[in-house]
């Protein structure tokens, strides 16, 4: 297929998988050299950017994210903009203000989120690579339940000029894709410093050169709790990896079981703080009525655009950033992060990486999701959010599928700034892992 | 009674304190903003440097502790002129704490702390009762100092910020001409409980709005009332604070650490900074230097620094009698015009002037003459005839009135009489400056 063979159906495409919020109505790739598109939580200035969030309908920033620049002076050419959970507060990409998209391999099934729409799109177009953020594991989810590779990068080696934040602490931009080589390739692009985001400052420099994965630790805590089709599909991967000459141990990371706490201490209490500056003003929705006195007026609007999820996130952030609460909670969860930087750190001393199945569970259907409780689907990033919270970066690698058809994946730990490292596992595995297309008919 | 201020005061950078916006005066709203100061979704700060260095020179100025590492936080509050519906401040571990100001040198008034913070944007009322934002200011930065509450009276609260303020101007080199005020919060309680009258523009208001909140105190409890711990502004024209919302206390703003500014660690940039002598230290210094008179000090620092610095070198080169003389005579009543008519203040030609009066090569009227020729530019001639006609008209006053004389000597305020009569008389010819040279010269010539 030609991209515009891809330019012609894209409409289509979507129209069944609900991939893209926004998408470019050309129909030719022009001289573009690759298509991409990204969450629509980093902006583009052409195309709206709502975050997922109905509060932002309407709006078209005036300036490209850095990420989202850096592509398009790549040779890039931005197909779409992907529906996400609002704000990225969801593991399912059902917490949306818009469409809801759809799992490649199972249309009755979530992809995950919440990057869900880019997974999928990575997923269902060919040849594509798609933008995601993880905040506490929005990259891998998706990555994994969508059966493609996805790699969230340490924290501050992609410029977040132009990302809507939900907690600064924690966002990371990441790349998503069917080819393992596809992550360096785009991720070579976005890393980089950009005085813009003071945070991206202090990187040291991108390596990529390929460098043999030698050992793996396997926490017994990110075993427990598993599916028994991910618990044996993962134990298959793991005799697969010693074969390919990777020494496999088992070790203890107790503090894993705090990190999931303190994480929604962190990411609410900040995303509370972003939130605010939704009032109705500016840009999004400013309707109402406009004599009410300003508390008032915002208040109307808040309770109408945002989603439940977004409603109880503030009031969870807020709640935390309180008096007489700020210091138990918000400080005590800074200490946690330590605590679980300091306990990876030690287990790659001696280990390149550390690895867990990515999810509990494969893409589970819609009617399933409805019965689950906020603490059920906050439940289900455990694997995930550890590393998020730590900064560290991970990939979320294709690993096989359940008996449904279903992908399951596993994530790779690594240290902080060492991406090159787990670059080099994902090609290692692709040669040698059978990787299934989902059959995309329009 | 016990009064505590924070005082707000904007620092003298180019560009905005997050964003490369220009912090200068516009009329057209809205025109000096980016996607930053307006708070647009993926837009983030970018900390201008200039801000912590005018942070540590102020810190040093009022003798504070600076902390080696220093950050920010994010204050929420709900305000339509606060574009992110965050102010991003300090919270913990502000650039300095724990310092003190000495008022006249001598009374401490202890600082709690000094952070930075960004300005938010202007509310404008309109008359049809909508109101228009304007964010021109949003970002604008910003230095809070707070001091502890030992204040006295509201005199007093005036007097320190205007010691203060003035410290600040010549520290940060703000030209004086310049419209540059500051913003109070003012804390005082009579009795137990504390009141906040919020937001007072200049050190006038600050006084008249402690005031008469201190009168509406000794009133309620006179009364028997009970006063709460609230917030009140001020409003000038009918004199009276008027109650706005009960208090809200720090710790409701949920403050948290700004995520996306790091941590700053400013010793070494501390360790760099040399802060200039304040004016308040030099009067201080010149009156026990010099041994001369405290008030006399103090006119020369508050008229120049500049010319305090011309007092010093001539007293250096030929005595501090030649000092007092003439260039807190002579010089100081012409230092004015002087700074109008050369920028640069060249006053080596002054010493020369001096220098031949103390050789004995011109006479004290001759001194005078030149002095005043040089500085304000007319010819001697001239200036004789001028000097010679205000001269006379005085002596013909005394004259007239000699009791002046012996008053002045218990009260210097008596040489205002004559200054009156001279400047009833000559409609504004003279400059004030020069005729209270005149009148005390000549007065302090018949004792």
């Amino acid at each position: 297929m030609t991209m515009n063979d891809t330019m012609k159906d894209l409409k289509a495409i979507n129209a069944k998988y609900l991939m893209f919020h926004a998408m470019t109505d050309d129909t030719d790739a022009g001289d573009a050299k690759f298509l991409f598109s990204t969450k629509d939580n980093l902006t583009s200035n052409d195309m709206e950017t709502c975050a997922g969030s109905r509060i932002l309908e309407g709006y078209r920033p005036a300036f490209d994210a850095d990420c989202i620049a850096k592509l398009r002076k790549a040779g890039g050419k931005l197909v779409g903009k992907c529906n996400m959970d609002e704000f990225g507060f969801g593991t399912f990409s059902t917490n949306s203000g818009f469409e809801i998209p759809r799992n490649p391999f199972d249309l009755e099934r979530a992809c995950g989120g919440s990057s869900g729409g880019s997974a999928c799109a990575a997923s269902v177009i060919e040849d594509h690579v798609s933008l995601g953020v993880s905040t506490g594991g929005s990259i891998s989810c998706p990555a994994s339940f969508c059966g493609v590779y996805g790699l969230t990068p340490t924290y501050g080696r992609v410029s977040r000029f132009g990302l809507i934040d939900y907690g600064n602490s924690l966002d990371k931009i990441g790349v998503i894709s069917q080819k393992a080589t596809d992550l360096k390739k785009y991720m070579t692009v976005i890393a980089g410093k950009d005085e813009r985001d003071p945070t991206s400052m202090v990187q040291p420099e991108f390596r990529t050169a390929y460098r043999k994965m030698k050992s793996v630790a396997v926490p017994k805590e990110g075993i427990e709790g598993l599916s028994k089709e991910v618990e044996a599909t993962f134990k298959k991967a793991l005799e697969q990896l010693i074969a390919m000459g990777v020494d496999v141990d088992y070790v203890d990371m107790p503090s894993l079981k705090y990190a999931m706490p303190a994480y929604y201490v962190l990411a609410t209490s900040e995303a509370s703080t972003n939130l605010a500056r939704y009032v109705g003003m500016r840009y999004g929705h400013q309707e109402g009525d406009h004599s009410l006195k300003f508390d008032d007026y915002f208040t109307s609007v808040r309770s109408k655009y945002f989603g439940d999820e977004a409603k109880r996130r503030i009031l969870l952030g807020t709640f935390t950033r309180m008096a007489g609460f700020g210091g138990r909670h918000y400080a005590k969860a800074r200490e946690v992060r330590q605590v679980i930087i300091k306990d990876y750190k030690s287990i790659l001393e001696t280990h390149d990486a550390v690895l867990a199945p990515t999810m509990p569970f494969t893409a589970p259907r819609f009617d399933e999701i409805s019965k689950m409780s906020a603490l059920d689907s906050y439940k289900a990033d455990y694997l995930t959010v550890p590393a998020n919270i730590a900064g560290i970066p991970h990939m979320s690698v294709p690993c096989g599928y359940d008996s449904n058809g279903m992908p399951v994946g596993m994530q790779f730990v690594a240290d902080h700034w060492n991406e090159d490292i787990l670059f080099s596992i994902a090609e290692d595995w692709e040669k040698q892992f059978d990787l299934r297309r989902p059959e995309v008919s329009i | 009674m016990k009064i505590g201020l924070e005082c707000h005061v904007q620092l003298p950078t180019k560009s905005k304190m997050f964003c490369s916006c220009p912090t200068e005066d516009t009329e057209i709203p809205n025109s000096h903003v980016c996607p930053t100061c307006l708070g647009m979704p993926g837009s983030r700060p970018v900390l201008n440097r200039d801000v912590l260095k005018y942070g540590i020179m102020i810190a040093k100025m009022l003798n504070c502790e600076i902390n080696e590492t220093t950050w920010f936080a994010r204050k929420t509050y709900f305000y339509p002129d606060m574009s992110k519906s965050v102010q991003i401040t300090q919270y913990d571990n502000p650039i300095g704490e724990r310092g003190v100001y000495y008022l006249n040198g001598k009374k401490p008034i202890r600082i709690t702390r000094i952070h930075i913070e960004e300005d938010p944007g202007k509310t404008k009322r309109t008359a049809d009762l909508t109101s228009l934002i304007d964010y021109n200011r949003s970002g604008i930065p910003l230095a809070e100092i707070v001091t502890e509450p030992d204040i006295a009276t509201p005199a007093e609260a005036r007097e320190f910020l205007t010691q203060m303020i003035g410290d600040i101007k010549h520290l940060l080199d703000i030209p004086n001409e310049l419209e540059w005020t500051v913003k109070c919060d003012c804390n005082i309680s009579v009795g137990v409980e504390r009141v906040e009258v919020k937001n007072v523009n200049g050190m006038k208001h600050a006084e008249k709005a402690l005031h008469a909140e201190m009168i509406r105190q000794i009133a309620m409890i006179k009364a028997k009332k009970k006063i709460l711990r609230e917030t009140r502004r001020y409003d000038p024209e009918r004199d009276v604070t008027i109650g706005v919302r009960v208090k809200e206390f720090e710790d409701q703003y949920g403050y948290i650490d700004e995520p996306d500014l790091g941590i700053y660690h400013i010793k070494d940039l501390s360790d760099s900074i040399v802060i200039k002598e304040s004016p308040q230290n030099m009067t201080l210094r010149l009156a026990d230097q010099y041994k001369i008179d405290a008030k006399m000090a103090k006119q020369l620092v508050s008229t120049s620094v500049e010319l305090a610095k011309l007092f010093e070198k001539v007293s250096r080169d030929l005595g501090t009698p030649n000092a007092v003389k003439w260039v807190a005579g002579p010089v100081s009543a012409n230092w004015r015009v002087f700074e109008e008519r050369d920028p640069t203040l060249d006053s080596e030609k002054i010493v020369e002037i001096i220098k031949g009066f103390n050789d004995g090569k011109i006479t004290d009227t001759q001194c005078t003459i030149e002095i005043k020729s040089f500085m304000t530019g007319v010819d001697a001639a001239a200036v004789q005839g001028d000097s010679a006609g205000l001269d006379s008209m005085i002596e013909k006053f005394l004259d007239e009135n000699p009791k002046i004389v012996a008053d002045y000597q218990k009260n210097d305020k008596a040489a205002n009489q004559v200054i009156g009569f001279v400047m009833k008389q000559t409609g504004g010819r003279y400059s004030s400056a020069e005729v209270v040279e005149a009148a005390k010269r000549l007065i302090e010539a018949r004792f």
